[in-house]
């Protein structure tokens, strides 16, 4: 028997379950039967849409401590699971919950585990998997050794969800009860959250004042950051800026950083190495402030001042104040 | 850690002329004399074939008839054949065509080419024998047991620049074989490793390098011939320095340009980066790149020492090949041809050993036979002590190559060389008590971006790229160089890299650091060779990274 554990998140399936299901229907051609198995709480719902699958079982494991992702309970309550179905091969998306639990439970079980597999075949009565190697160069083909069940993961995408066969009628439900050692869950879940947006996105603003080599110290970039205001502009810089850490590397513009085409762009103090030219030539209007008129951002700027920023910019600050 | 393993029977380390030469000679040899399949493996650092070549390039087809008869039909980009050579002495402001060409520098028969594109070619000719190449996957340790050498760990990816593990990391890859074949370059960092761990240089002069800048230029058409060589000495170069330029008119109004300087000079300030500058302002030159595109930027030092700076050419369990093994004629400015040559015969050595079960020195040492009674030595032999000649100046030098051209090499005591970073003289020895300012290069050139150009624009038409959240490649021992680096040798590091990788910058307590732009890197290896205090190790960067040499 082949044991699909399918995945589910707030009784949303993800759908690399219907993915692996079509894998095992592969694999097995009819001659084995398939259960699949979901955990979580309140999955009542989620059983009964994968039992639309052409599949002998639908396993609900429903558990308080299972409401929220911990490696520890899903591997506590798999490992009941797997002990009372007694599978041959059990069948995982390659999601990156799976990543997580999936050596766990096999060392607990001391079993094989096949990870990242791409396709599935029968070849002398064994099942063999194949599985990238060395990013993909090569195809190793896999067959698991030792006793079984052996722990299998389905690379997403490698097969089409669309492919898993209906049954003519809904699979059997079973509710499966777990007991859950809450004292040996080691992790405890916070509330989900979205990591923030990153703070800046320079691609997204119509105009920017970038600093370069001229502002001297960082102390200076005060005055740029005042310009920036001024301008109602993002501030951003040429390399050596961040790269003596004056402003994070999330501002930098050019080749080793961000390509922006603002409607307005004002230089200041960046002498224009074509590393930098090329992240920011595309801006609809460039203003250059630099001291040296040899300077290659002249080259490409529509406005070029040449003089000292440390004067050019209360001025610029001032008229545009007024 | 877990690390993947691979087991072959062959690995060839480095997919260059020699790398892939070998490769090729195997599967014939394979396909000719049949037997058990061998597993062969060919790792590279670059992400795709050829992106790492870069040379003058004339090829001398003599081996490529040998290893790949009918190539003409089969694709090679052989570019043009070489149709008239001249060669000129610059002053600066005149040249001086030599009468005759001397035979060095005659190249009838042979044929300007990309190497890059060369090399591409040469891979799908192995990728087509079904060997598999392992494009983006540097070689960064040598395996060993004992003195015996079983493989090749391959970089780790995806680790951060404070040596932490990112979300993609991967542990290198052990790959284990019978026989290793290093084809690791100039300088190569794996075949350095042999030098300190096995000591294979003890028995050799010290090898000897020049560092090599090259251009590819658009130019008017009708301005140059196709097929046309062209090589100077003199200008800007002093007596003191070794070197000289090559131009070559390919197809399609595309040149090669390109200036050698030999890695052994002594003004610590010299740059042969603004070297290269002068040389394009002479008229002679601007008159040639006047209305000219610059098309393409690279750099890479080469092995000049010839014949008496072999390294011990087998160890138990592996063999050197190409530029890692020094195969380069200076006189003849050419090592392509020897490179393959030597591919072949550690390929031919290799299917021996592995058939007889026995990759010990005692089976791989017949590489060494091979060599000594192969094209190789009958080339390189009586041109042995030229480079190291020129060591003791132009004139002497000379003279030394004209009687080694005469007599065959015969009668003529053997020079002795040095560590070309041991040429390097201190500021105060070489300028006396003036007082010098170490920022600058001692030959500056003006930059006017038309046809001179400064450092970093050059690394960006090298197409060079680097992660930059990855561990430095460059291994500095930084306490030298703000405490004496400054007032013993005015930062030569600053000077000799021709791609601004070193900088010194304000330290923010009045003293300076150094700055290390490992991105800008374009594998040159001309740090790791020039550095006087020999604190700087050139390693792999992340697998696939560096220079996108596409056509030089």
């Amino acid at each position: 028997m082949i044991l699909v554990v399918a995945e589910q998140k707030d009784g949303k399936l993800n759908r690399a379950s219907w993915e692996t299901i079509a894998a095992a229907q592969q694999l097995s051609g009819g001659s084995m039967p398939i259960k699949v198995g979901v955990a979580g709480q309140n999955v009542a719902a989620v059983a009964n849409e994968l039992a639309q699958a052409a599949v002998a079982e639908v396993i609900a494991v429903d558990h308080a401590s299972l409401a929220h992702y911990t490696p520890d309970a899903f591997v506590q309550a798999l490992q009941q699971v797997i002990a009372e179905a007694k599978p041959v091969l059990v069948f995982f998306p390659h999601t990156y919950q799976t990543r997580d639990f999936s050596p766990t439970l096999a060392t607990r079980l001391d079993r094989a585990l096949v990870t990242d597999v791409i396709a599935v075949k029968q070849s002398g009565g064994a099942a063999t998997f194949a599985r990238p190697m060395f990013q993909g160069k090569l195809t190793a083909d896999v067959q698991p050794q030792g006793p079984t069940p052996h722990l299998v993961t389905i690379q997403i995408g490698a097969f089409r969800a669309d492919a898993a066969q209906r049954g003519a009628a809904a699979a059997p439900v079973k509710t499966h009860t777990v007991t859950i050692d809450e004292s040996k869950l080691r992790q405890k879940t916070e509330a989900p959250f979205q990591e923030a947006k990153q703070a800046v996105d320079l691609s997204q603003a119509e105009r920017i004042v970038a600093v370069g080599r001229g502002i001297k110290s960082q102390e200076n970039i005060a005055v740029a950051e005042q310009l920036a205001k001024a301008f109602g502009a993002e501030l951003a810089a040429s390399r050596p800026i961040c790269d003596n850490g004056w402003l994070p590397m999330e501002r930098q513009i050019g080749s080793s950083g961000q390509t922006v085409a603002p409607k307005l762009y004002v230089a200041l103090g960046i002498s224009g190495a074509i590393q930098h030219l090329v992240g920011m030539k595309g801006s609809r209007t460039i203003v250059a402030i630099n001291k040296d008129a040899e300077s290659p951002i002249f080259e490409v700027a529509d406005y070029g001042i040449q003089g000292d920023l440390f004067e050019l910019a209360p001025a610029i600050i001032a008229e545009l104040q007024k | 850690m877990n690390r993947e393993t691979l087991e072959v029977d062959v690995l060839i380390v480095g997919a260059g002329p020699a790398g892939l030469s070998a490769a090729v000679r195997l599967a014939q040899l394979q396909k000719g004399k049949g037997g058990e399949a061998l597993s062969i493996a060919v790792i590279e650092k670059a992400p795709d074939a050829g992106r790492h070549q870069l040379s003058g390039a004339l090829l001398d087809p003599s081996t490529l008839k040998d290893l790949i008869p009918g190539y003409e039909s089969k694709g090679a980009p052989l570019g043009t054949p070489v149709d008239n050579d001249n060669i000129y002495f610059l002053t600066e402001k005149s040249k001086f065509r030599l009468p005759i060409t001397p035979p060095p520098f005659q190249n009838h028969g042979n044929h300007i080419i990309s190497l890059s594109h060369f090399t591409k070619w040469l891979a799908s000719q192995v990728e087509a024998e079904g060997i598999d190449l392992f494009w983006g996957f540097p070689g960064q340790h040598v395996l060993y047991d004992g003195k015996r050498v079983i493989g090749v760990r391959t970089g780790d990816r995806g680790v951060d620049k404070h040596g932490k593990p990112k979300g993609a990391f991967e542990p290198g890859a052990d790959i284990h074989a019978k026989v290793t074949i290093f084809a690791d370059g100039v300088r190569g960092h794996l075949t350095r490793q042999l030098y300190r761990e096995l000591q294979i240089g003890s028995g050799a002069e010290p090898p000897q390098f020049a560092i090599g800048i090259k251009e590819l230029w658009d130019i008017p058409k009708d301005r140059l011939k196709p097929g046309t060589v062209i090589h100077t000495l003199g200008y800007p170069l002093r007596q003191e320095e070794f070197g000289g330029s090559w131009l070559y008119a390919m197809h399609d109004s595309r040149i090669s340009i390109g200036f050698v300087v030999g890695l052994e000079y002594r003004d610590p300030l010299f740059d042969p980066h603004a070297a290269f500058q002068h040389f394009k302002r002479h008229p002679f030159i601007s008159s040639i790149l006047e209305g000219a595109q610059l098309v393409r930027y690279g750099a890479k030092a080469l092995p000049e020492g010839g014949w008496n700076t072999q390294p011990q050419l087998f160890v138990d369990g592996a063999l050197i090949v190409g530029d890692a093994a020094n195969f380069v004629n200076s006189t003849r400015l050419k090592g392509i041809h020897l490179a393959m040559r030597s591919g072949m015969l550690a390929a031919e050595t290799a299917f021996d050993a592995l058939r007889a079960g026995d990759t010990s020195t005692k089976t791989l040492s017949t590489y060494k036979t091979r060599v000594d009674a192969s094209a190789i030595k009958t080339e390189l032999y009586p041109m042995r002590n030229v480079h190291q000649a020129f060591g003791g100046g132009l004139i002497a030098g000379s003279a030394y190559a004209g009687i080694a051209m005469f007599t065959n090499g015969r009668l003529l005591p053997d020079v002795s060389g040095h560590d070309g970073h041991h040429a390097m003289r201190r500021i105060d020895t070489y300028y006396g008590l003036d007082k010098r300012d170490d920022q600058v290069p001692s030959n500056a050139a003006p930059i006017d971006r038309k046809l001179t150009f400064d450092k970093v624009t050059g690394a960006h038409y090298s197409g060079t790229h680097h992660d930059e959240d990855q561990p430095v490649h460059l291994l500095v021992q930084t306490d030298v160089c703000h405490t004496i680096c400054g007032s013993e040798y005015g930062h030569p590091c600053v000077k000799f890299c021709p791609a601004n990788v070193y900088e010194m910058v304000d330290d923010g307590g009045g003293g300076k650091r150094l700055q290390i732009n490992a991105s800008n890197c374009v594998h040159c290896k001309t740090c790791d060779i020039m550095d006087p205090y020999q604190v700087i190790t050139w390693v792999a960067p992340e697998g696939g990274e560096g220079p996108s040499y596409d056509g030089m």
